[in-house]
């Protein structure tokens, strides 16, 4: 008896942390400096920052010139339908599909991308960085669809200036309504061709062009001297020895353990919430011991769920008691439903004649930046909300002699000079919030670990199938207005889940009877467990939406103490 | 008699060498034409005969100038390696099949296995299988590259991938600690290898 009251001490915290993505690095530097004893756990493997295996590694160093084997195919071969993940320089950041199934409704695709390690997915991050606006949050309610958000922009405009100014977000101020600064490190440059495009953009179209936000370092940030500046080498998603983009190994984890007060656990699978039916409310989790397969029991007083949308959507579906016949928190039976992401792969390129005596130097992990100009003011458009773009222009190199008459001595001449400018963008597309895209917990089917997996049953709709028409056309027409020739457009209409942005399965709303979430990230049903990655997400917007999970964690952290310390909790 | 002892030498000096000499190989230096072109790793997708072709048409792509060609900068290991591991059998048997028919074509036309032609009609057979897939590709037929221009984009990739392609023929910067957007290429000089 005394001994099983140690034991449950020893495994007792303040605060329980499940998940070391950007929203898991945040939780954890939030609670640990506000004095919360926290234990943070994390399914995957350990990553000291700036343990990168494959960071420095020179082009030769790779086999096969860095394309993927036929045996990493087979055992990635999910992962790598990114086209871009599965090489030797990175695939070791995603799963092993094999280990960690899942299910798709036959002829619907759903693109899980994912990696288990400390830091998640904020090494392999596009770093890409936006603010949304008010529009935003209000776009729900104008249109009637889904549910309202419960906060407006004001509210969280200040947790975005305090991010901001940790993460380092590099950018140019524009003054836009539907885009806001951010508080900005100095902007990287565009080249010659995409200033070009931005001012024609500007004076035929009247829309703005800027340089990619990103979070990474373009002045040295006090605050996180472990933290250098970017270098220029594009090798992010290896990982960054000089801490040159924000990642929770670079940043938040360093922060949360210099506090003393944060507990990292790694190879700790959360499958479970324990929950007191008479304390009605959560007070733990049960773990799965990755490497030894032994189950323990955690406690807190509070708990935030970080574990990625799906991740921490399974975990609540896969809590299952009297209280929560359909899942924890599940009241309103939308858990697990309304499944969002970018939709993408659309738009157009082209070839831009012209300065062939420029060049660039150093390798910009960035590109540009059109913001949505659809469905704002006077413009109307015969579908719901709108896009942005990202894209970017660069002087073909050496690749281009595959296709070329040269052979032998003048094929070697001939690729020592650049070729010709080309330029491309592709929209990233809002998905409207729809409780038929929906993932399920699948008993039949088991992972590794012999726990359940999940099921996803997901589609663009209409209103996202009508949007990439005009993405695709709106981006042809730009790019000729701004004498690119030959432009063709794209369209690689593939389901959601390539946008890597997946949220919405947890939303939070007003009302417990159509959401699982209020406003400040707590479970209506049981206030001590916060869940503040994708899956609290009402609606999409277009924008890449890790900025905003910042700062919502940092807001329901914040709140989370407070609430604390006023022993409501 | 003669042609005994003289197979011999060539076998022990090939051992003193430590690689073997495939039987065709030795078979063209009987022949008294030019020598076969020895062979620089041990061939595991490839049979000997085959690894020969491809590194001189590797070479033939790609060939030593004021800096390395494709054989010094590893190539045609390298291709038997991608070949191996990174294709599917599909692609991997077009390949072998098109190696073939291209060896078959240079005997037809010029009366011998393409690795003991002269480098003159070596070229001369290369263009004339290259250049006509370089066309019908710009035409865009199909996806399934034939051997020939897989042989090429290969070559370019382990070349340009390798630490001579990159830092000799073309430009790399491992750490560039500053981006320039639009720079005289003058000053900038050769393109980026990465």
């Amino acid at each position: 008896m005394n001994l099983n009251l140690d034991a449950q001490q020893q495994n007792t915290f303040d605060a329980i942390v499940v998940g070391t993505g950007i929203s898991g690095g945040w939780a954890a530097k939030e609670l640990t400096e506000k004095g919360l004893k926290t234990l943070v756990l994390e399914r995957g493997r350990m990553v000291n920052h700036p343990d990168y295996p494959t960071a420095t590694m020179d082009p030769w160093q790779f086999p096969n010139g860095d394309r993927p084997t036929q045996e990493d195919l087979r055992q990635q071969g999910v992962q790598n339908r990114t086209g871009y993940t599965i090489r030797p320089s990175t695939k070791h950041w995603f799963v092993n599909d094999l280990e960690n199934p899942y299910t798709e409704k036959e002829g619907k695709r759903f693109d899980w991308m994912r990696g288990y390690h400390v830091g998640g997915r904020s090494i392999m991050w596009g770093r890409q960085s936006y603010r949304w606006s008010p529009m935003d949050f209000e776009a729900n309610a104008k249109d009637g669809i889904a549910i309202d958000w419960p906060l407006r922009y004001k509210e969280i405009e200040p947790w975005y200036d305090y991010v901001e100014q940790f993460a380092g977000i590099s950018g140019q101020s524009e003054g836009l309504a539907q885009l806001p600064d951010s508080k900005f490190l100095p902007p990287m440059e565009l080249n010659c061709v995409e200033q070009e495009l931005q001012k024609s953009l500007k004076s035929k179209f009247n829309r703005a062009l800027t340089i990619g936000r990103v979070a990474h370092v373009t002045q040295a940030l006090a605050h996180s001297p472990q933290r250098g500046m970017c270098q220029y080498r594009n090798l992010c998603s290896r990982g960054c020895p000089y801490g040159g983009y924000f990642s929770s190994n670079s940043s938040t984890l360093p922060a949360a353990a210099k506090t003393g007060n944060m507990t990292l656990r790694a190879n700790s699978i959360v499958y479970e919430l324990v929950y007191d039916e008479q304390k009605g409310k959560a007070t733990g989790v049960k773990v799965l011991d990755a490497e030894t397969g032994e189950q323990v029991e955690f406690f807190a007083k509070v708990i935030f769920l970080c574990a990625s949308t799906m991740g921490s959507t399974f975990i609540m579906m896969n809590t299952v008691n009297s209280r929560f016949p359909n899942g924890f928190g599940n009241d309103s039976d939308q858990l697990g439903r309304n499944i969002m992401d970018h939709h993408l792969g659309v738009g157009a390129g082209g070839d831009y004649d012209g300065f062939a005596d420029r060049y660039y130097s150093g390798r910009r992990a960035n590109g540009i930046y059109i913001p949505r100009f659809q469905n704002m003011g006077k413009d109307k458009r015969d579908y719901l909300r709108g896009f942005g773009y990202q894209g970017g222009a660069s002087r073909e190199g050496w690749w281009r002699g595959v296709s070329e008459l040269a052979v032998g001595a003048d094929l070697k001449d001939l690729v020592t000079t650049p070729g010709i400018w080309t330029v491309g963008i592709g929209g990233f597309g809002e998905v409207l919030p729809d409780e038929s895209n929906r993932v399920t917990v699948n008993k039949d089917k088991k992972d590794k670990y012999g726990l359940p997996t999940l099921t996803f049953d997901t589609e663009l709709k209409e209103n996202e199938l009508k949007m990439r028409k005009d993405m695709a056309s709106e981006a042809a027409e730009m790019l000729e207005a701004a004498g690119v020739k030959n432009v063709k457009t794209f369209d690689g209409t593939t389901g959601l889940g390539l946008g890597i942005h997946e949220m919405g399965t947890a939303r939070m709303g007003k009302d417990p009877k159509t959401s699982v979430l209020n406003k400040f990230n707590q479970v209506h049903a049981s206030k001590n467990v916060f869940v503040t990655d994708g899956s609290f997400m009402t609606s999409s917007a277009c924008q890449n939406p890790s900025l905003t999970y910042m700062a919502f964690t940092a807001r329901a952290a914040n709140y989370a103490v407070e609430e604390l310390k006023k022993g409501n909790l | 008699m003669i042609r005994m002892n003289r197979r011999e030498a060539l076998q022990r000096t090939a051992l003193m060498m430590g690689y073997a000499v495939s039987a065709s190989a030795l078979a063209g230096i009987m022949k008294g034409c030019k020598a076969a072109p020895e062979l620089t790793y041990q061939p595991v997708f490839f049979t000997e005969d085959q690894a020969r072709i491809v590194a001189e048409v590797a070479e033939i792509f790609i060939p030593k100038t004021d800096t390395p060609g494709a054989k010094e900068a590893g190539v045609p290991g390298f291709i038997d390696q991608i070949l191996r591991e990174c294709y599917d059998k599909e692609d991997q048997d077009r390949f072998l099949t098109g190696l073939t028919d291209f060896d078959a074509e240079a005997r037809k036309n010029f009366g011998d296995s393409f690795v003991y032609l002269e480098p003159d009609k070596q070229l001369q057979h290369l263009k004339a299988v290259h250049d006509p897939a370089i066309e019908a590709a710009k035409k865009g037929n199909g996806d399934d590259k034939p051997f020939i221009l897989m042989a090429k984009e290969l070559t370019m990739l382990g070349f340009f991938t390798s630490e001579p392609g990159a830092t000799q023929v073309l430009q790399y910067s491992p750490v560039p600690g500053a981006f320039k957007g639009c720079e005289p290429l003058a000053e900038v000089g050769k393109t980026w290898a990465t």
